[in-house]
């Protein structure tokens, strides 16, 4: 039986410091900052001056295992997420195989309960193989623990196949994750277009793209009576649209990757890689528009959209180069540099949109520092710094553009399952 | 602050426009029945040889002039870091068949003069090449020795800076110690 | 000029480098009047051209240029095969720098490859021309020919018609010849023409309004109508009688003494009417004994890192 008792915890979105006790994983005494005797505790943790956050649940990331194990796997990545502030994630199902029926989900969750130190809850193709054809089967997928289909990046191409799997789906309960997008406008885009693509010679598509896909997307889900969850918003425009369709669409929910909150097309710089995602970064006023959009509740949660890619594929040209980048290590201290410290967002919105949301959205228990509940939080320093090396990245993959970098803030304990991992 | 540099004056103006005159006339003394070309190198020696195309020519003598430019000969060009820029060469008429005699302002090494013989030879096939140049500091690396000289350093080898009116406002060779 | 491994494209070229490779290129072109053409200044160095792309003329521009620098010229021939084997782009850099090459010359379809392959040499690398993105040489060669009809390019116009989104001769050139203070103006199909927000270059929708804009060259650019996915214009024939040089526009453009360039090779019925060929002040040739100088002022002004 261990117990872990943390000092002058302040909760973030609290005006008082506590101290919390903590037996076997759960909070069994909550009381008065100093109250709690430090004798007959195993181990004591000094919260003072710091913060306390409900563990993060990041709702997109892909951990890469099985068959791309050269660029991330689950104990990686899942060590990265801790890293990160993170306790639960969703795995995308762009694996290889692909996470297209039940048996593979099984397999994914056992290769999960044998290496992962975060929860992570699997996601189901939308279609077969992700080839954007064939449903999958989404009740056999749901048995087992899969709450979002998703093809991943992929939007499907095929608006009929989509409104049908929206159609049958209806009555399972199952949320469709869903990239606004019009593939064949965006087939060869690399970059947004702007001053950035110009100059680097690089197709851009345009930013309309995206925001007719949403609107398209979203209005299939009506139609169909479907819960729809509208993955990576990158645009301005895209705000709107789920701003105007929130309150008239109960099952409507949406993500923003972080980097499209801080990075513009400019990061690009001379052909940077690492800055190649998808949807690709935009301009300044998209970051605002985005970061308004979370404030505001229009859009409920904040991803990484972890991407790893081995230095081989990232070290070709921009065009050849795979998109994405890492985001697990990175993650909570990127929020506090970027967005708390130079308050552009608080903490409240940072717990709502990075815990308690992605884990409403899942049907997942919301995490409570009360008395009884299963200690599940984030100890952080915003006066401690981040400096991210290749030694401080957990994850197998270094393509983060923030390799080199300071950043504000460091992740100093993570209490999850019992356990206190001190960082 | 800077401490006026005391410089040592090898040749004032009196005396460069004295050497000039003599080269000239040096030149003139040789008989020989090809056209005479006085090519300068660039930069410097194509301001000498203006000169001594005109002293020749208020001698009598009838001297074409022409100036070109060796960098691309140089065979020192890819141990530099700094390539240097390239000068408009003027060498308008065929070296066929003519008395050259190259000028520069200071033979040192002789490598240059080793370029500009290459140079010279990419314009035509001249009868005879001569060589003239304003001071000899010594310190040959190659085989090669002029056949006109202004003024021979005592103290080879020691930097010198030759300034002239064309370029520099003043006509001076200075021995730089330092 | 401090020493500079690479030329990738213009934008990282400061106003002394641009002045140094502009300057040293009269000489250079000087040099093709002579009975011996050929300089010893690279003797013992070898020159690798390394094309993607077809490019007769480019290649072969490039290639008089190092030989008549003396240097070695080597064609690593690109055998579509080993692309399409999956040879990625560092096998070829690796084999590259086994190969201990001095110079290498690359042209790819791709934007910002020579990048690449400059980031993982010592060789220096030119960029002949990538994706949409750069042809540096192309530029240099243009503004000269500019400099040498007029010596002061300032306030000088300069109209370029065509296909400017898909153009690496656009982006670069008009980029120089702002940099030298000339003025630069776009026309075109709104397909090609990228918005003028991103280019910060103004557009024209027709050529009776740039004409009014009194443009002293006028700079047309090859077009091709057949792209893999859709078409940007519906005709050539369309395409000559909006955008082209017409015999009628050409008795305008003789009129005002206006001069017509073009990077080549020429689409005639297209971009510009056969007469207009033989306009006195079309400088289409010109261009391309330019390139050879331009090209040479660049190979003897680059400072590979393969010495010692």
């Amino acid at each position: 039986m261990s117990s872990i008792l943390i000092q002058n915890a302040l909760i973030a979105g609290e005006t008082t410091p506590v101290d919390l006790l903590i037996e076997d994983g759960i909070i069994v005494r909550k009381a008065l900052a100093g109250s709690i005797d430090t004798s007959s505790v195993d181990q004591v943790t000094d919260a003072n001056d710091k913060i306390i956050l409900p563990g993060l649940f990041d709702l997109h990331a892909h951990v890469c295992q099985p068959g791309y194990e050269a660029r991330e796997r689950i104990a990686t990545a899942s060590a990265a997420a801790l890293h990160g502030g993170i306790t639960g994630l969703m795995a995308m199902p762009d694996t290889n195989p692909v996470l297209d029926n039940a048996a593979q989900i099984s397999t994914f969750n056992e290769l999960c309960r044998h290496d992962s130190i975060v929860e992570i809850i699997p996601t189901g193709c939308l279609t077969k193989g992700c080839m954007g054809e064939e449903q999958a089967s989404y009740d056999s997928m749901r048995a087992k623990g899969v709450r979002i289909i998703t093809d991943g990046d992929k939007t499907p191409e095929n608006m009929l196949l989509l409104y049908r799997a929206m159609q049958y789906t209806s009555s399972l309960g199952m949320i469709f994750g869903l990239r606004g997008d019009v593939p064949s406008l965006t087939a060869k885009s690399l970059m947004h277009p702007s001053t950035t693509s110009y100059q680097l010679g690089l197709s851009g598509s345009p930013a309309c793209a995206e925001e007719i896909g949403t609107e398209t997307i979203i209005r299939l889900s009506q139609e169909t009576g479907n819960a729809l969850h509208v993955q990576t918003v990158s645009t301005g425009g895209s705000v709107e649209i789920l701003r105007r369709f929130k309150n008239e669409s109960s099952g409507l929910s949406s993500e923003v990757a972080l980097h499209h909150l801080i990075f513009t097309h400019e990061n690009v710089g001379q052909y940077d890689t690492n800055f190649k995602t998808l949807p690709p970064l935009r301009d300044t006023s998209d970051n605002e528009a985005l970061i308004a959009g979370v404030n505001d509740g229009t859009i409920d949660c904040i991803v990484s959209d972890h991407t790893p890619c081995t230095p081989f594929s990232k070290k070709q040209d921009f065009l050849d180069a795979p998109h994405g980048m890492t985001g697990l290590d990175t993650f909570l201290p990127v929020i506090y540099h970027y967005l708390v410290k130079p308050a552009k967002m608080t903490w409240e919105t940072v717990v709502k949109s990075c815990s308690s949301n992605p884990r409403r959205l899942l049907g997942l228990q919301p995490i409570s520092f009360e008395v009884g509940s299963v200690a599940n939080f984030v100890v952080f320093d915003p006066n401690g710094e981040s400096k991210v090396s290749n030694d401080f990245l957990r994850s197998r993959s270094k393509n983060t553009p923030f390799l080199g970098a300071t950043l504000d803030g460091k992740v100093d304990v993570v209490c999850f399952s019992g356990q206190l991992h001190s960082f | 602050m800077t401490t006026p540099l005391t410089q040592e004056v090898l040749l004032d103006e009196l005396g460069i426009t004295c050497a000039i005159k003599a080269m000239a006339q040096a030149i003139m003394d040789k008989p020989s029945p090809h056209p005479l070309a006085i090519v300068g190198l660039l930069s410097q020696g194509d301001i000498i040889a203006k000169r001594l195309a005109t002293e020749i020519q208020s001698l009598g003598g009838d001297a074409l002039c022409a100036s070109i430019d060796i960098s691309l000969y140089r065979d020192d060009i890819y141990k530099l870091e700094a390539k240097p820029s390239l000068r408009s060469s003027n060498l308008p008429f065929s070296t066929d068949d003519m008395r050259v005699v190259i000028v520069d302002d200071v033979l040192y090494t002789g490598r240059t003069i080793r370029a500009a013989l290459n140079a010279i030879f990419d314009y035509g096939r001249p009868a005879c090449i001569e060589l003239a140049c304003l001071i000899d500091r010594g310190g040959r690396e190659v085989p090669i020795q002029p056949d006109y000289v202004g003024y021979v350093m005592e103290k080879p080898k020691a930097k010198i800076l030759v300034s002239l009116k064309e370029a520099d406002g003043k006509d001076v060779v200075t021995l730089c110690n330092n | 000029m401090n020493p500079r491994k690479d030329l990738l494209n213009i934008a990282s070229l400061t106003d002394e480098e641009i002045h140094t490779l502009l300057e040293s290129a009269a000489p250079m072109k000087e040099l093709f009047t002579k009975s011996v053409k050929k300089v010893p200044a690279l003797k013992g160095k070898s020159v690798l051209t390394l094309f993607y792309e077809p490019s007769t003329r480019t290649r072969s521009s490039f290639e008089v240029a190092a030989e008549r620098l003396s240097a070695d010229v080597t064609n690593f021939t690109v055998s579509t095969s080993s692309v399409v084997k999956g040879e990625s782009v560092h096998d070829t850099i690796d084999t590259l720098q086994a190969m201990k090459v001095d110079y290498i010359i690359v042209r790819h379809y791709h934007s910002g490859l020579p990048d690449v392959i400059a980031r993982h040499t010592k060789a220096s690398v030119i960029n002949a021309g990538d994706g949409a993105h750069a042809h540096p040489t192309q530029a240099l060669l243009d503004s000269f020919t500019i400099k040498e009809v007029y010596p002061d390019t300032r306030g000088k116009r300069v109209l370029i018609v065509g296909d400017i989104l898909h153009s690496r001769v656009a982006r670069s050139t008009s980029m120089l010849m702002k940099r030298l203070g000339m003025e630069v103006a776009y026309l075109g199909p709104g397909s090609l023409v990228p918005k003028t927000q991103y280019t910060g270059i103004p557009c024209f929708s027709d050529f009776n309004e740039a004409f009014a804009w009194k443009p002293d060259v006028i700079y047309l650019l090859r077009v091709q109508k057949e792209r893999q996915d859709a078409p940007f214009f519906p005709s050539s024939r369309e395409y000559h009688k909006i955008y082209g040089v017409t015999e009628e526009r050409l008795e305008r453009i003789s009129g005002e003494g206006m001069y017509i360039m073009h990077p080549g090779p020429v689409n005639r019925g297209v971009e510009i009417c056969d007469l207009a060929m033989d306009y006195e002040r079309c400088l289409i040739n010109t261009q391309v004994e330019n390139g050879i100088a331009c090209r040479m002022s660049v190979l003897y002004h680059l400072t590979p890192k393969t010495q010692h």
